[in-house]
């Protein structure tokens, strides 16, 4: 089902003016959006060096995800950053885990991905507020901010200009049962979109999984949705579709004692709960343990 | 039926907040009683949690900090929260590296009332 709560065409006039208005008072400083997803941009000299929401990866996501970057080499850039006092994107080029031009187009994109997020969805108020500390990587030089509203009404217009209307960031995608035979390669990223595209996730989860901008996600699944390889859902939750799977928890049918109430361990499931330490801890932590060794039997050498 | 109510109440703060990819609710000694967990182990998660709020809890006493309102965990992939429910019950949250945290701590002090109140009028 595809009957989205369509986002408006264009970026909503307060973001617009409060990006010119940042830029033509030449802000340092921080504009924070409220609203859904909301989001803050971090200006300095009146251009953009970075900016941070809710609703799409950010520079950390889509390195660590994509596997640009490991997390150990990144963790030692971070480090040696915190500890010298050097800029973190100097640390990251100059240990070679990421080189400076990609850096850099990977910072302009993320912050364009940001903006994109942001305007699509519900902006509620925009206040200009003085420089945060705390920022890990930034563009140098920012992004202008014409360029940047340019680029996400296109962004926004490609979205809307699909035959079928365009689900928003929020709403669950779901592969079509069948769409995809089995051994078919469909390339282009879609085979990882439909196989993430479970019904619970939406593009913004997705761009997450995947360390991908939510745009682009939006994007192929759009095109995904075009080619009848997903649907989008945008029902409110507790709807008929989320009660098809459920099943009473295997817990509560074993254990409960009063239906309705919680479930209650019985006294032959209770752990020996241990003299002082364990006195205070769940007897399930007896059962993780079993569980634990299960597992550590498995995967040991061999 | 409470179970019900409980879980769509859990599936509307997934959808409200950005960046929930599931949630949980268990029994003090580590039983579920509601999951929306998206694949991750409920059982486990349960029994965990159900530790984890009995160890945060006496870390907040030791220190003399007062009510526990929150413990969180926060890894390279995304972040796990727990809150007591109350004295019975623990309510777990699953969330990815963009979780929206200042929406998760306004917006769950509701649903800890709903799920605290549906629990108590199941007679609980």
């Amino acid at each position: 089902m595809s009957t989205p709560n369509q986002p408006v065409a264009t970026i909503p006039t307060p973001l617009r003016q409060a990006f010119i208005d940042c830029a033509a008072s030449r802000l340092s400083g921080v504009l924070r959006v409220t609203g859904q997803p909301g989001g803050a941009f971090h200006f300095s000299e009146g251009k953009i060096v970075a900016g941070e929401t809710p609703g799409a990866p950010g520079i950390e996501a889509i390195l660590l995800r994509s596997k640009r970057v490991d997390e150990s080499g990144w963790d030692a850039a971070f480090a040696a950053a915190a500890a010298t006092g050097r800029e973190m994107r100097n640390e990251l080029i100059g240990r070679e885990l990421v080189g400076a031009g990609e850096l850099e187009a990977l910072l302009r994109t993320t912050i364009a991905d940001a903006v994109f997020a942001v305007a699509y969805g519900v902006v509620e108020i925009c206040r200009a507020e003085a420089p945060a500390a705390g920022l890990l990587v930034t563009l140098e030089p920012g992004a202008e901010a014409e360029w940047l509203l340019a680029e996400t009404s296109r962004r926004i217009r490609v979205l809307r200009s699909f035959t079928d209307p365009v689900f928003n960031a929020r709403a669950r995608v779901i592969a079509v049962s069948g769409a995809v035979r089995p051994g078919l390669v469909l390339g282009e990223g879609r085979d990882e979109l439909a196989a993430l595209a479970d019904g619970r996730r939406t593009p913004r989860d997705l761009a997450f999984v995947l360390g991908r901008g939510v745009y682009a996600t939006m994007l192929e699944l759009g095109r995904m949705q075009a080619d009848g390889l997903i649907l989008a859902d945008s029902r409110p939750p507790g709807s008929p579709a989320d009660d098809e799977e459920e099943t009473p928890s295997p817990a509560v049918a074993d254990d409960a004692e009063t239906p309705g109430g919680l479930p209650r361990r019985r006294r032959e499931h209770a752990g020996q709960g241990g003299r002082s330490g364990g006195r205070d801890l769940p007897a399930a932590f007896r059962l993780l343990r079993l569980r634990y060794g299960e597992g550590t039997s498995t995967g040991g050498t061999g | 039926m409470a179970e019900d109510a409980l879980l769509a109440e859990m599936r509307t703060l997934r959808e409200r907040v950005a960046g929930i990819t599931g949630t949980a609710l268990a029994s003090r000694d580590g039983l579920i009683v509601r999951e929306d967990t998206g694949g991750v182990d409920p059982d486990n998660l349960a029994a965990l949690s159900a530790t984890w709020l009995a160890l945060a809890q006496r870390m907040s006493n030791e220190v003399g900090q007062g009510l526990l309102r929150e413990a969180m965990t926060r890894s390279t992939a995304g972040c796990v929260a727990i809150y007591a429910v109350g004295a019975r019950a623990v309510l777990v949250l699953i969330g990815d590296e963009g979780l929206d945290i200042s929406s998760l701590r306004r917006d769950s002090r509701g649903t800890l009332d709903t799920i605290a109140k549906l629990l108590a009028d199941s007679g609980v």
